[in-house]
C-alpha cells in the first residue's frame, strides 16, 4: 500500500507566490532545481558542508540541502536568480564579484554571493573577520577565496555609500 | 595594439607594452551567467523526458557477491529501469568503480535513490580488505593485481657510488616522507546527461575534454564518433580528474539506450570520493648528504607510490636540485582502492615536499640559510631571483632566526620556509581555431575548448581582441561544443599552450584577409594598416581611419572565415615558480597558523592577469590545504573509507586563508605563452613544513600537519 503523505504548500519565491506539493522529507534544494527548475543554486556535497546550495529564506542563509521543502510553507525564499533587478541587472554584491574576478569554475559562486547577500543585509559594513565567519560554509576548491574576499569588501563599501544589497 | 606588422609576416606575438588587452586584467567572459545563475552545468541540465540514474557503489573494497537484486528496486513507484551491472557469483576487487552493482533509473531522483536502497544486496567481504600500504606489503597478502602488489616503477644510479659519497659529507640526513591519499575535490561531481535517439547522440559531461569525449560515448552507445556531439559550456572544477567519461559515462550511456530517453547521471559526494579519482600517496625515504661549502652532494631515495590500482605519479629524484651522486628506486604499492588519476601536476607536490624538506634539514644540518642552500643547487638563474623575491616579500632578511630554528617556551613562535616548483606545460597540435567576421561588424572566435574556471574562454576572445585594436567585449567566444573546430584536453597545463597559438594563427589569418578586402577602400597597401582603438587606418594616417563597423562591411554578404591551428613557435614549455610561508605555532598546543604566503610564477606573456592571479591564489591554497587538512583515512580492519564526504574529508576554507600575495614573474620576458597553473600548488606545503621547523626546531615528515603531531614532537623539545 502506497500512503500519499505529500501536502500542498505555498510560498514566495523571489518575489513570485509560488505553489507546489511536496513531501514530508523533501528538502529544498531539490524543489527549486527539479520541481521548479531554478537551478542556479547547485549542490556539491548534499550534507551542509559546501554551501553551493546556499538560499535566504526569510533573509537568512541556509542550506537548502539541508532545509525540509515543506518548512518554507508562507515564507519568503530568495535564489541567486532572484538578485537580479529589471532586465538582470546585476546587484551590488554579483557586480562585485563580476568585477573582481572572483569566479573561476563558478559552481561555488552562487552559495557565495547568496551568503554575502545575507551577511550585508544583517552587517552593512563587516570587518575582515566578519566576512570569513559569513562564509566558512561555504567552499571554493578553484580561487584560494582571495578576490572572493576583496568582491565582499567592495560591495560592502559600495552598500555603505547607500543601495542594496 | 599601436602598429600593425605587416600581415604578410610569421605571426608572432605583440610586444608586451604594446598589447592594450592582453597582459592586463578582464572581465571574464562568463562571469555574468556565473554571478547570476544562468550559467547551466551538467548538472543542471534539464531535458523534456529526462529521467535520473543512481549508481548503487558497494562501499567494501573487497567482497564476493553471492546477490544482487534489483527486482525491489523495480518495484518502486517511478522507478523505470533498474539492472546490475554486477552479478551474484562475481568479485568486487577494489573498492571504487569495481563495486558498481546496480543502476537504477527514475522519473525523479528522489525515486531513484529510493529505489538504490531497495537493491538486495548479498556479499562476503573478503579480509584483509588491503587498503593500506602495510597491508599490501605483508608476506601473506593477497595479490591485487595481476603483476602482485609491489611493481618497480624505476631504478637509477648507482648506490654504492652514492653511499661513497655520503661518506664524504659533512652533514648526512636520513628521513622518511609520507604523504597521503589527495582528493580533487570538484564541487561538481563526476557525470553526465545523455540524450540518444538511436542514431544520434548529445552529450553534457562534465569533462576537461570536450573534442576527445566524443568518442568515448560514441564507443559506449555504439555508433559513430561524428554522430556525438558534447555540450559543456561550464564545468565545476576538474583538476585532472575529469578526462574520461568513467564508468558513470558508460552506464548512462547504457541506460539511454535501453530508455531512449535523456538520463541524468551525476555522481553523489560519497561516490565522487570513493571512485573518481585522487592523488596517490606517497611514502619517500631518503638519505641525503651535503659539504660545509652548501653543496647537495648526494642522495638516496627508496620511494613508494600509493596509487591504489593505479600506477601512482612521483618524478624521478633529485626532483628540481641538481644532485650530482643521486640513486633511486620508485616502486608501485598497490591496494584494492580507486585508480590515482592526474591531479594538478601529478606527483610534484609529493616529491617537492620530500626534497624541499630534506634540503631544508640538509640547510640547516650544515648552518646555512635555506635559501642560500636552495640557490647553491639550483642551476637556473630563474630559481635565484625568484627565492631572492619571495624571501623579500617574506620578510627573511628581517627575519630573527635563519640558520637556527626558534625555541620552545610556551610561547607562540613565527617561522618562514621556502619551496620552488617546475611543471612542463608546454603546447601541442591539435586545437583548431575559426574567427568569423560578420559585415555588421559581429566577430567570434570558436574553439571547442572547455573552460574549467582558468579563464580559457575569455583568452579566446582577448587574443582576437588584440589583434584588431578591440575591446573585449566586442568579441563573442564559443566554447564548450564538440562541433565547433576541435581542442586538446585541459590537463598538465597544456591548453594555453596549446588553444592560445591557434587563436593568434587565426586571428592573424583573419586581419590578413580583411587587410586585403579594407586596404583598396583606404587605397593603401595591406601591409600598411593600423588596427588601433577599434579603427583601421594607414599607419601613420589616423585621420582617415575608418570605423571597426565601416571595416567590416568589406566583408559583404558572406563572412570571413579565416582558421588557425597551433603554431609552435608561439608557446614554450617549462614554468618555474618559488614559494614561501609565514607560520605562527602556538608551542603549548601545536596549533599552526599560516600567516603569510607568497608566491612567484612565470609563464611567458601574462595573457589575463587577474586570471593568473586567481591560479596562483588557488594553487597557494589547495598545497596549504593538503599541507594542513587533507587526508583520505580508510579503516584498516573493515575497508571502509572513514573520510568520503566533505564533513570528514577537509579541505581549506576561508577561515584558514592567510596574508596571500601572487606575483607574476615580469622578469620572464619570454614572448611565448604557457600554462601554469600546476606549479602553483606544488611547494606551498613543503614551505610550511619548513616554516614550522624554522619556527620551533619541530620536523614533521608525515602529511597534514596536524596539531596532535606537532604538539607530540613539541614534546620532545622540551
Amino acid at each position: 500500500m502506497t500512503i500519499d503523505n505529500s501536502m500542498q504548500i505555498s510560498f514566495e519565491l523571489n518575489g513570485s507566490m509560488r505553489r507546489a506539493r511536496v513531501e514530508p522529507h523533501e528538502r529544498l534544494i531539490d524543489l527549486l532545481r527539479d520541481v521548479l527548475g531554478e537551478t542556479g543554486t547547485k549542490e556539491g556535497c548534499g550534507e551542509g558542508e559546501c554551501g553551493a546550495c546556499t538560499v535566504l529564506v526569510e533573509g537568512r542563509a541556509v542550506n537548502s540541502c539541508l532545509f525540509p521543502a515543506p518548512e518554507v510553507e508562507g515564507l519568503r525564499v530568495v535564489t541567486i536568480e532572484g538578485l537580479c533587478g529589471e532586465g538582470l541587472q546585476l546587484s551590488p554584491v554579483q557586480a562585485a564579484f563580476l568585477e573582481g574576478g572572483a569566479t573561476q569554475c563558478g559552481f561555488c559562486t552562487p552559495g557565495m554571493v547568496v551568503s554575502t547577500v545575507a551577511l550585508l543585509g544583517e552587517n552593512p559594513a563587516p570587518s575582515a573577520s566578519d566576512i570569513r565567519n559569513a562564509l566558512t560554509g561555504n567552499l571554493c576548491r578553484c580561487t584560494g577565496y582571495v578576490q572572493i574576499v576583496e568582491a565582499i569588501q567592495s560591495a560592502a563599501a559600495k552598500l555603505s555609500a547607500g543601495g542594496e544589497a | 595594439m599601436a602598429t600593425t606588422p605587416s600581415p604578410q609576416d610569421k605571426v608572432a606575438w605583440e610586444p608586451r607594452d604594446e598589447m592594450t588587452v592582453l597582459n592586463k586584467d578582464a572581465r571574464r567572459l562568463d562571469g555574468p551567467v556565473k554571478v547570476t545563475g544562468r550559467a547551466v552545468y551538467p548538472h543542471d541540465v534539464r531535458l523534456p523526458n529526462m529521467v535520473y540514474a543512481r549508481l548503487l557503489v558497494h562501499p567494501a573494497p573487497r567482497s564476493k557477491l553471492t546477490r544482487v537484486d534489483v527486482e525491489p528496486a523495480r518495484q518502486v513507484p517511478g522507478v523505470v529501469y533498474a539492472e546490475v551491472l554486477k552479478s551474484g557469483g562475481e568479485e568486487v576487487l577494489y573498492q571504487g568503480d569495481d563495486a558498481v552493482l546496480a543502476v537504477v533509473a527514475a522519473e525523479t531522483p528522489e525515486a531513484a535513490e529510493d529505489g538504490v536502497r531497495a537493491v538486495v544486496v548479498e556479499l562476503e567481504e573478503l579480509w584483509p580488505p588491503m587498503v593500506t600500504p602495510e597491508q599490501a606489503l605483508a608476506d601473506d597478502s593477497p595479490k591485487i593485481t595481476e603483476n602482485g602488489n609491489v611493481v618497480v616503477a624505476g631504478t637509477r644510479g648507482d648506490q654504492a657510488e652514492v653511499e661513497a659519497t655520503l661518506g664524504r659529507c659533512d652533514a648526512v640526513v636520513e628521513a622518511s616522507y609520507s604523504l597521503p591519499v589527495q582528493h580533487h575535490a570538484c564541487l561538481e561531481t563526476h557525470g553526465c546527461v545523455v540524450d540518444f535517439d538511436g542514431e544520434k547522440a548529445t552529450t553534457y559531461p562534465s569533462t576537461q575534454m570536450v573534442t576527445g569525449s566524443t568518442g568515448m560515448f560514441a564507443r559506449e552507445l555504439g555508433i559513430s564518433r561524428s554522430d556525438v556531439r558534447v555540450l559543456t559550456p561550464y564545468m565545476g572544477g576538474g583538476f585532472g580528474a575529469k578526462f574520461g567519461i568513467g564508468k558513470e559515462g558508460a552506464v548512462a550511456s547504457e541506460v539511454a539506450k535501453a530508455l531512449m530517453r535523456p538520463v541524468h547521471l551525476m555522481l553523489t559526494r560519497p561516490q565522487e570520493f570513493l571512485m573518481a579519482g585522487n592523488r596517490s600517496g606517497s611514502k619517500q625515504v631518503m638519505k641525503g648528504g651535503a659539504t660545509k661549502d652548501g653543496v647537495f652532494q648526494a642522495l638516496y631515495v627508496e620511494a613508494d607510490k600509493h596509487g591504489g590500482m593505479g600506477r601512482g605519479s612521483l618524478p624521478t629524484p633529485p626532483y628540481i636540485y641538481d644532485v650530482a651522486s643521486n640513486a633511486s628506486t620508485i616502486r608501485q604499492v598497490h591496494t584494492a582502492t580507486d585508480a590515482n588519476r592526474a591531479m594538478r601536476a601529478p606527483g610534484h607536490p609529493q616529491a617537492s615536499f620530500a626534497m624541499e624538506s630534506m634540503v631544508d634539514e640538509l640547510s640547516y644540518a650544515i648552518g646555512m640559510d635555506p635559501v642560500e642552500f636552495r640557490k647553491k643547487n639550483l642551476s637556473s638563474e630563474v630559481y635565484h631571483r625568484q627565492l631572492d623575491r619571495v624571501a623579500k616579500e617574506i620578510g627573511w632578511a628581517e627575519h630573527e632566526h635563519r640558520t637556527e630554528p626558534g625555541k620552545v617556551d610556551g610561547n607562540v613562535r613565527v617561522g618562514i620556509g621556502f619551496g620552488v616548483s617546475t611543471w612542463g606545460s608546454g603546447g601541442r597540435p591539435g586545437c583548431k581555431c575559426e574567427v568569423r567576421i560578420e559585415a555588421d561588424g559581429s566577430i567570434r572566435s570558436s574553439v571547442g575548448t572547455q573552460d574549467l574556471g582558468t579563464g580559457s574562454r575569455t583568452y579566446v576572445a582577448s587574443i582576437v581582441a588584440e589583434e584588431f585594436g578591440l575591446e573585449l567585449s566586442q568579441v563573442e567566444a564559443r566554447i564548450g561544443d564538440s562541433d565547433l573546430p576541435p581542442s586538446v584536453g585541459s590537463g598538465g597545463s597544456v591548453t594555453t599552450g596549446s588553444l592560445a597559438p591557434a587563436v593568434k594563427d587565426a586571428a592573424h589569418n583573419a586581419r590578413v584577409a580583411l587587410c586585403d578586402k579594407v586596404a583598396p577602400v583606404l587605397e593603401c597597401d595591406p601591409d600598411e594598416l593600423t588596427w588601433q582603438g577599434g579603427k583601421v587606418y594607414p599607419t601613420g594616417e589616423p585621420d582617415r581611419a575608418l570605423t571597426w563597423k565601416e571595416a567590416c562591411a568589406t566583408v559583404g554578404s558572406d563572412p570571413l572565415v579565416a582558421m588557425g591551428e597551433f603554431q609552435p613557435h608561439l608557446h614554450q614549455g617549462r614554468v618555474h615558480g618559488a614559494q614561501a610561508a609565514k607560520i605562527s605555532v602556538d608551542t603549548l598546543t601545536g596549533e599552526i597558523k599560516v600567516l603569510k604566503m607568497v608566491t612567484i610564477q612565470d609563464q611567458g606573456i601574462p595573457l589575463i592577469r587577474s586570471a593568473l592571479r586567481s591560479q596562483i591564489n588557488g594553487g597557494m591554497v589547495q598545497a596549504l590545504s593538503y599541507g594542513l587538512l587533507e587526508q583520505r583515512v580508510h579503516d584498516a580492519d573493515l575497508g571502509y573509507m572513514l573520510t568520503a564526504n566533505l564533513e570528514d574529508y577537509k579541505i581549506a576554507g576561508v577561515q584558514e586563508i592567510p596574508e596571500m600575495v601572487a606575483i607574476i614573474d615580469d622578469d620572464d620576458t619570454r614572448q611565448t605563452v604557457c600554462g601554469m597553473a600546476e606549479a602553483t600548488c606544488i611547494p606551498g606545503h613543503a614551505a610550511i613544513a619548513n616554516a614550522l621547523y624554522n619556527a620551533c626546531g619541530v620536523r614533521i615528515r608525515d602529511l597534514p600537519l596536524s596539531a596532535d603531531r606537532v604538539v607530540t614532537e613539541l614534546a620532545k623539545r622540551i
